[in-house]
Parts: structure tokens; sequence; C-alpha cells
């Protein structure tokens, strides 16, 4: 009964409901208008008040977190919409159709007495009038912002089906001093742009760094022994170690899916092949054996494929081949060069730069080779990394006063837009979601 | 586009021993290094025909013309066993990081096996990559003063 009740109130507020939703979508295509009032708390007197203001910073870093996407459009926050703590379970829902959102977050904050804050967010279907999702955690007031990515996290994949990308970090190498002495650090920061931190010091030229499936380590290159060679930090305790041991030249790191392997290259002589080793140590194993440069592999997010460029036709393209070394096959065909690739964590894309001539581009490819597309416009655009969505990629590009830059860009057919960071920034890469 | 793979001279230093601490010893008068390193750098570039060899881009096959140089060099490098070179192998600017880096190894690699083939000793000649980082200058012929090898460390020769 209850649910034909809903039914017939949406009908009627149909034609009302269409023209507010055109124009909160006018700017981008495919974005669904998400309904943000205020969370509030069941707190109350001054301990209230101070619930109430945390429970306005967590709202504005949901808003943030949604304007960030190409898929969800925030209504932005009005405290008139403030609901009391028991409506938070217990919405209205036609306000909202009428200004076109399809799915409402309501939240609360309390404060604990050991000083702790429990965070409970909800997410709704405006239309159907019923409950997606909810989410809560007892989280210290410092991660407050985790908590709050949380709740984005959940709205996003509740409305898109994919998993949100707010609660993940982005590494990059960040570039200072001009082209012929640039200081180059490995550089970490929250995919909002907050907490950022430099991991290396900027004594030696680095480059590459790849984080961990859950951003709590990073691989990366480093020029400390004279040739480039690969190294792991733990982030949280900063402890560095080679990742093989010995003087040979390692390169192109990049974490299995659950985090216990590192796939990279190696160089010995003139001829570049691809190995894997535990992340934490052991006999790395060979595996791909041709002459030429093989390098830049990355795996498929079920583990058992491994997708790598390689220039052993003469030019450089993509091939697939079992996580073992086993049945390689080339997926690209054409006079461009393709490199760099990554596969997408949904397993459905493969990312990677596509090259012809001096131009570069980000483009996308069906892991069997079909449906190719490119998503940049160039000219100098490389090195992309899937965001934990697999509906957008970071990458570099270089810009007309030869700098490189961090951009990320929807798949969507939205443009391209810059991220805000300290200084130049190259390579990067975009970690899964935190635990 | 030709590109540039640079061969860096550089001293081999005997390690000379010292006990630090135990006397005071007298500041040591300045040795006029640089102009040696330098001196050394420009003959051997002029007697080789130049300390740089360029590749077909995308390639790192010894052209007729990097041979030439390169047996030039290895003459010169018999001549000098107490100078070590080290081989800086260099890839595309518009190429990706990855390749770019394996590529310019690629390059070093090839130059110093052609070294070493021509009896030059292998202790003499290191080889290493940047990759696309430290681009030589576009379009140079001579690179000699461009160098951004190692800092020059004092010889005791």
């Amino acid at each position: 009964m209850k649910v034909i009740g809903v039914g017939l109130i949406a009908a009627l507020l149909g034609a009302t409901a269409s023209p507010a939703a055109a124009a909160a979508q006018a700017g981008t295509p495919s974005a669904s208008v998400i309904a943000l009032p205020p969370m509030t708390t069941p707190d109350s007197g001054t301990k209230g008040n101070e619930s109430l203001a945390i429970a306005w910073q967590a709202t504005q870093l949901i808003d943030a977190d949604l304007r960030q996407t190409a898929e969800l459009m925030p209504l932005t926050p009005n405290r008139k919409d403030y609901y009391s703590s028991p409506e938070v379970t217990a919405p209205t829902f036609s306000k909202w159709r009428d200004r076109g959102a399809k799915a409402l977050i309501t939240g609360f904050v309390q404060q604990r007495s050991d000083g702790r804050l429990t965070v409970g967010c909800y997410v709704y279907d405006v239309d159907k009038g019923r409950e997606l999702g909810r989410t809560g955690f007892v989280a210290v007031p410092s991660d407050l912002r985790r908590a709050a990515h949380k709740c984005s996290g959940l709205a996003y994949k509740a409305i898109t089906g994919s998993p949100g990308m707010f609660d993940t970090r982005i590494s990059y190498v960040a570039e200072t001093g001009p082209a012929d002495a640039r200081v180059k650090r490995v550089a970490v920061m929250d995919s909002d742009g907050f907490n950022h931190s430099y991991v290396t010091p900027g004594d030696t030229t680095v480059l590459t760094p790849r984080l961990s499936p859950r951003g709590a380590r990073l691989a990366y290159v480093s020029f400390q022994g004279g040739v480039p060679q690969v190294r792991v930090v733990d982030l949280d305790s900063n402890q560095q170690r080679p990742l093989v041991p010995g003087n040979g030249m390692t390169f192109a790191p990049r974490y299995s899916p659950d985090g216990s392997q590192i796939v990279f290259s190696m160089m010995l002589g003139a001829n570049s092949d691809i190995y894997v080793v535990g992340a934490n140590g052991g006999m790395p194993r060979r595996l791909t054996t041709a002459p030429g440069i093989d390098t830049d592999p990355s795996f498929s997010p079920d583990g058992r494929k491994i997708v790598f460029e390689s220039d052993r036709a003469g030019s450089q393209q993509l091939y697939v081949m079992n996580a073992d070394g086993s049945d390689e096959r080339r997926i690209s065909f054409t006079t461009s060069a393709y490199s760099s690739p990554e596969w997408s964590p949904d397993g459905n894309l493969i990312a990677f730069t596509w090259r012809f001539g001096d131009t570069r581009r980000i483009a996308i490819i069906n892991p069997d080779g079909t449906g190719e597309k490119v998503v940049t416009s160039g000219p100098a655009d490389e090195a992309p990394s899937w965001a934990a969505s697999s509906r957008e990629l970071v990458f570099q590009r270089t810009e007309a006063n030869g700098r490189p830059a961090i951009y990320r860009v929807s798949l969507d057919g939205s443009a391209p837009r810059r991220m805000t960071i300290p200084q130049d920034g190259s390579d990067p890469n975009w970690s899964g979601a935190m635990d | 586009m030709r590109k540039l793979l640079l061969i860096t001279l550089l001293f081999a230093v005997p390690a000379s021993a010292q006990l630090p601490g135990l006397r005071r010893r007298e500041p040591q008068p300045p040795v006029p290094v640089v102009s040696t390193i330098d001196a050394l750098r420009a003959d051997f570039a002029a007697q080789s025909g130049g300390a740089t060899v360029y590749f077909a881009p995308g390639r790192a096959q010894l052209t007729q013309q990097a041979r030439t140089i390169l047996s030039a060099q290895a003459m010169w490098l018999r001549q000098h066993p107490e100078v070590a070179v080290r081989i800086e192998g260099r890839g595309d600017p518009t190429d990706t990081r990855d390749h770019a880096l394996a590529l310019g190894a690629e390059r070093a690699a090839g130059a110093r096996d052609y070294l070493l083939l021509l009896a030059v000793p292998a202790a003499q000649v290191s080889a290493m990559t940047w990759g696309k980082e430290r681009p030589g200058p576009p379009g140079a012929t001579t690179i000699i003063q461009e160098l951004s090898g190692p800092p020059l460390i004092p010889a005791a020769r």
C-alpha cells in the first residue's frame, strides 16, 4: 500500500520535477542530483551545539566529495532543511522530488563519553522512498574526514553501482627546479588533496610511485644506487628496502590486486623482461623472455592475467598473458604506439597512453583488444591510473609551458580537470579504497 | 630527430686513507681539478669526434656514425687507463616514462658492449640510463660543456 502511495505521488509530481532536474543536469549531462540536508545529532545542550558543528563539517565534506564526481551533483546543503535526530531514518521525500533529487543522504554525529564520535549515514532513493543503504562508524575526531568519505562512498555506490574513490590515496612525483636539474620527490595525498606529505627527501631522482591496493605501502623507482631500482616503503613506519637485492636495474613496479605480489621489469644487458616477486621479498620469477623491451605490467583485478607493453614487434603494443607468463597474446594492432597500460579495478577496461608521432593521449581499450577509444586530447598526456570506481582516471599532462601537472578525467566525456597540488606533478597513481 | 646518448667522464679515485681527528692537518691547497677534467673532456671529445652518439628515434642499434665515434673513444680510453667513463643513456622525451628508461639502458648497454669489444677494460666503463630525465639540449651536436654528470671529485694523480 505504502509503495503504491509513494508511486502515485511521484507520478503526480513528475511534471514539476523534470524541469528542475533538467536545469540541474544542464552542466553535466549524466549527473544525478543528490539531496544533502545538514547532518544532525541526538546530543543536546552545549554538547548538542558542538555536535551540530561537527555534523555540519561532515556535511560539507560529503558535499565536496560528491562535487568532485562527474556522476553525482549534490544540492547545496541548507540549514533550513535540517532534520531532527529521529527524522534521519524517516525522512520526507516530496520536497526533494520537487527539487529534482534522485537520492537523499541523511546522517548524524554523536559525541561519545570516551571522546570518540559515532557517525551514521543513510542513503535513500527519493523516487521510490526507500532506503538504499546505511553505514556507521565509531571514529576519533581526527578521522571525521574519512568517515565522511565513507558516507560519500556509500551514496556513490548506491547510485552508480561502482565503489567510491573518496577514501583513497593518490601518489605522484612532486617536481621543482629547471628541466636539466629537476628535484623529484615521491608525494602522497588523500584523493581530495588533504594530508599531503612527502615520502622521499628530494636528494635523488625518483619515478613512478605505485600504491599498494589499500594505500598503506608504496613501490617506486629511485636512482639512489646509480641505476634505477625499485624500492618499497611502508607509509606508516617510513621503513624502506630495495625490492630485490643486487645491482640490477629494476623499474615499472605494480602491486597485485591482493597486495601480496609486485610485478615489475628488470633490465639484463640490453633486454628488459617482466618478473614477479612477493611484496615482502623472495625470489623473482621471470614471466617474459622475448627480446626487446617488455615493461609496464599491470594485473587484472582477479589476479589471473597481466597486461604489459612490448616493442618486440617493432613498436610498442599491448599484450595480455596469464599471471604465470603463459599464453601471451597481442591485443593492439595499429601503427600507433600503445604504452603504460593499467587494468581497471572492475576488470572491464585497460587504460593506456596512446602515442602517434610526438602526440600522447589517454585512451581505453577492452581486454580483448576491441573498443579502443581516446579519452583526452593531448598533446602530451600520459601515465593513466584508475580510480577505484573504474569510471575515472588520473593522468599526467605536460602543459604548454613544458611543466607536468596532474589531471583527472571521467569516462563520461566531460573535460579533464586539473588537480590542485603544491608543485608540478608527474606519474600519478590512484590506490583502491582504504579499510 | 636524433636522440642522444652521453658519455660522461669522471675520474676513478683511489680512496686516500686518512685517520680523522688524530692530528690537526694543514688545509690542503686547492687542486685545479675542474680544469683538468674539463681539459680531459675536451680532449676526449676532440679526439673522438664527439662525446655523444646518436640513435634513430625509438631505436637502440648503433649507427655507422656511432660506431666510428665509439671506435675513436675506445682508442682514447685505452690510452687513458686512469680515466673511467660513465655512459648515460637517454630516451625520447615524448616517449612514456618506463619505455624511455629501458630504451636509454638499451642504448647505453649497446655502446658499452661496443667499447668492450674494442678492448676497453670493463672496469673503465659503466653504463646507466636517465630515460627521459635530464634531457640533453635539443639538436645539440656537441654537449661536452652541458654535461650534468656527478660532482667532480678531486683527483689524486
